[in-house]
């Protein structure tokens, strides 16, 4: 992979009479790499952010895009921000306009594109955070949850290269952190550099390729989310706890007297390892386009009467509004456990997750489990 | 204990005239002395509530009851009322009223028109259990977000309330605050407050409440203890929540055949017990060392040969004694249900804890002795 960001002993405070938030800090993001950044509060992470966007100019050290030095001129910032586009923890400080529409459009039209692509892509990215219908209210009369929506639906309508997420599910309900992370699994498949910071250590253990954890403004560890998370005192000292599914394995493996590798970093790998059976039940996957979801629904339910179903992915889950559906909003982790309990189910999915599927697949693997799956034409 | 603390009575409540119902024929009872949790979806109504609950806002139709007495909103009974049940705010911003710390926490305790020491004492108390007592002299303006959290905690503290209502009090701190938010909520409980507490970290509230109620646009749609909610997969669905992943993944494992459905497993930890199935093995002894915040800890570990053991700390003063004298512990988080797995696993530790929670700290070794997943013997010294 290249390297899409490259920080050079970057050296940053709020006012020179303050100590710097980063402090020789260097990071390289590769790209396409679903990357996590963690760290304590006040570590560091928001600043990091804000560097990334040449928002903060650093005091010394460099920041590399693309393999050209950032310049902080007009053209130079705004080419880098039509390709970064940020999801701010705090979504008050992102909303520019009064309307709903109005908002999600700002970026876009300061990009110069025509009215009708700008329409096409606020419309869309409305449906994809479930706005649609909120077009035409105030900002001011929605929740912080639904502003949120609002916030990221924005971001989404840049289409950009790197979408850089701060706490992007923090105040979020269950159901609408799912729909979140699908949009940032979705980004990441067509090619988007996902850089991500969250609390939810959980949440990270299970999306994230490559982890940065910042501590008091360096980084303290980059690399694999197992290696950090073995290390409990370096976990203690960058004020983070363990994933629970990373310390279950490793209690349940000291009982057992087992090796802890490979770690289950999901419900149904866990049980893929832990569990006494290992006939795995039937899994029909079925990648669907909104205009067919239902027929396609019918088709499949008909092979398979009595059976758990679940979705993922925004398009299935809209286009299947009006139907029973056992998992329709934790589609994967609900399907994949139903199999590995020995249980057939049935999982449709928007065509673009085939990659994501079969990557649980092959992961499962690794937990001596095979998968009887079979992919509806 | 099973007396309502709290009600509200078919409540009804919009936040204008023409605007939709906030709440919509709205029934709660907060039982005292319970862990209770109000779990619902963005927009579902549960701020509102608290609202309501705390006379922020008068309800349209219905009435809200405190101690069984319908409460009058007249200025006097509403400040009594206030000085009783307090509630900590999501954002700590829209709960600072004075630029400094010390300042800000005395606020409540002044209201009550307390003498100056016992405010005094009071501030300094509650800054020392959020551990904020180094920034008594702070600005707030300088404090991150995560602190401001905490000195907002402080300032509910120091109203010493029986009920004490926390609206996401994780959301926004890092794993190692919330967790330490979290011991304090179940500190206070043990010590008789009532404590009410909304969510989204669904495994979290899983862990910790007696007691749900779920609110879904304006209205209760289920009370009591979690798991028949959950038992029913479309109503949690429909509520916009989701299943907490241990009872989730308790019930694949039962239904592999790995273990029994019941008794259902709340935290990791029992739920990790169960998957180990250690039957007949060599269990560690789980020593524990109760600690107040003057105890010398080094010294009484020493005396008792406790010094190559891992070890965990648990409670307020216990905490505070350990940061105050440098000793190092490997589990300042977590501190009991760690150092219970390594019991398990037939390594003995060593717990150290306040007095009042010894019952909190051992309670997962009753889990595991009661339902016969091994005896861990427990030396309390």
């Amino acid at each position: 992979m290249t390297n899409l960001f490259e920080l050079e002993d970057v050296v940053f405070s709020h006012r020179k009479d303050l100590p710097p938030v980063l402090k020789n800090f260097s990071l390289t993001v590769e790209e396409g790499a679903r990357t996590a950044v963690l760290g304590a509060n006040g570590a560091g992470k928001t600043t990091l952010f804000y560097t990334l966007t040449g928002v903060n100019v650093p005091q010394s050290g460099q920041i590399i895009y693309k393999g050209t030095p950032l310049e902080y001129t007009k053209d130079g910032l705004r080419s880098l921000r039509s390709d970064v586009a940020v999801i701010l923890q705090n979504p008050d400080e992102q909303i520019f306009c009064s309307l709903v529409e109005e908002d999600v459009a700002f970026g876009p039209l300061n990009l110069g594109l025509d009215r009708e692509v700008v329409e096409q892509r606020v419309t869309k990215a409305l449906r994809d955070v479930r706005m649609t219908g909120y077009e035409r209210r105030p900002l001011q009369q929605l929740s912080g949850g639904q502003r949120k929506r609002v916030a990221i639906a924005g971001a989404l309508a840049m289409d950009p290269k790197v979408m850089i997420m701060d706490e992007p599910t923090s105040g979020l309900d269950p159901q609408a952190s799912m729909e979140v992370m699908e949009l940032a699994e979705k980004l990441s498949l067509n090619g988007v550099t996902v850089l991500l910071s969250t609390h939810d250590i959980h949440l990270a253990y299970r999306w994230a390729d490559v982890t940065n954890v910042l501590c008091e403004g360096r980084v303290e560890f980059k690399g694999d989310a197992d290696e950090f998370y073995s290390d409990t005192e370096t976990v203690y000292k960058c004020g983070l706890l363990t994933p629970s599914v990373f310390s279950m394995n490793r209690d349940v493996c000291a009982v057992k007297r087992i090796d802890p590798a490979p770690h289950p970093h999901n419900a149904c790998e866990f049980l893929a390892k832990f569990g006494r059976n290992s006939k795995s039940g039937k899994l029909l996957l079925v990648p669907s386009e909104p205009e067919d979801a239902e027929g396609r629904f019918d088709t499949a339910v008909g092979d398979l009467k009595g059976t758990n179903k679940g979705v993922y992915g925004s398009d299935v889950r809209n286009a299947l509004t009006d139907i029973d559906i056992e998992y329709r909003y934790d589609g994967m982790e609900g399907c994949f456990k139903d199999v590995v309990e020995g249980k057939d189910s049935i999982l449709l999915y928007d065509p673009v997750y085939a990659p994501t599927m079969d990557r649980q697949i092959d992961r499962l693997k690794k937990f001596g489990f095979d998968i009887d799956c079979e992919v509806m034409r | 204990m099973s007396e309502p603390i709290l009600e509200a009575r078919n409540v009804v409540y919009s936040y204008s005239r023409k605007g939709p119902k906030a709440l919509d024929n709205m029934n709660i009872s907060i039982t005292k002395g319970t862990k209770t949790a109000i779990l619902g979806s963005n927009g579902a109504g549960k701020s509102t509530l608290f609202g309501v609950l705390n006379a922020l806002y008068k309800p349209e139709k219905g009435e809200v009851r405190y101690n069984g007495t319908p409460l009058s909103y007249k200025h006097k009974s509403i400040v009594k009322m206030r000085s009783e049940v307090s509630i900590l705010f999501q954002n700590p911003n829209d709960m600072m009223f004075r630029p400094y710390v010390g300042q800000d926490v005395a606020f409540g305790p002044e209201n009550l028109r307390l003498p100056k020491d016992e405010v005094d004492k009071r501030v300094e108390e509650a800054l020392l259990t959020v551990g904020m007592e180094e920034y008594i002299k702070s600005p707030i303006m300088k404090l991150s977000y995560g602190q401001r959290k905490r000195v907002s905690l402080a300032g509910v503290l120091a109203m010493k309330p029986s009920v004490l209502i926390m609206d996401e009090p994780t959301a926004g701190l890092d794993p190692q605050m919330a967790s330490e938010v979290m011991e304090i909520a179940e500190q206070l409980h043990s010590r008789g407050v009532t404590v009410v507490m909304s969510s989204h970290d669904t495994d979290l509230v899983y862990s910790w409440a007696d007691e749900i109620h779920v609110i879904n646009r304006g209205t209760c749609v289920y009370s009591g203890i979690p798991e028949p909610f959950y038992e029913d997969r479309m109503l949690v669905q429909r509520s916009g929540l989701l299943l907490p992943s241990v009872y989730e993944m308790n019930r694949s494992l039962a239904d592999m055949g790995s273990c029994d459905l019941e008794p259902y497993p709340r935290t990791q930890t029992q739920l990790s017990v169960k998957t180990s199935d250690s039957g007949g093995k060599a269990f560690g002894t789980l020593h524990v060392v109760t600690a107040t915040a003057d105890t010398d800890i080094a010294s009484v570990i020493a005396e008792k040969n406790l010094g190559s053991m891992p070890s965990g700390a648990y409670g307020i003063s216990a905490k505070m004694a350990i940061k105050k004298q440098g000793y190092e512990v490997d589990f300042l988080y977590n501190g009991p249900e760690n150092c219970v797995m390594k019991c398990l696993a037939g390594i003995d530790s060593v717990i150290i804890c306040d007095p009042d929670v010894i019952d909190l700290a051992t309670s997962s070794v009753k889990f595991i002795g009661g339902n016969g997943y091994g005896d861990i013997n427990v030396d309390i010294i």
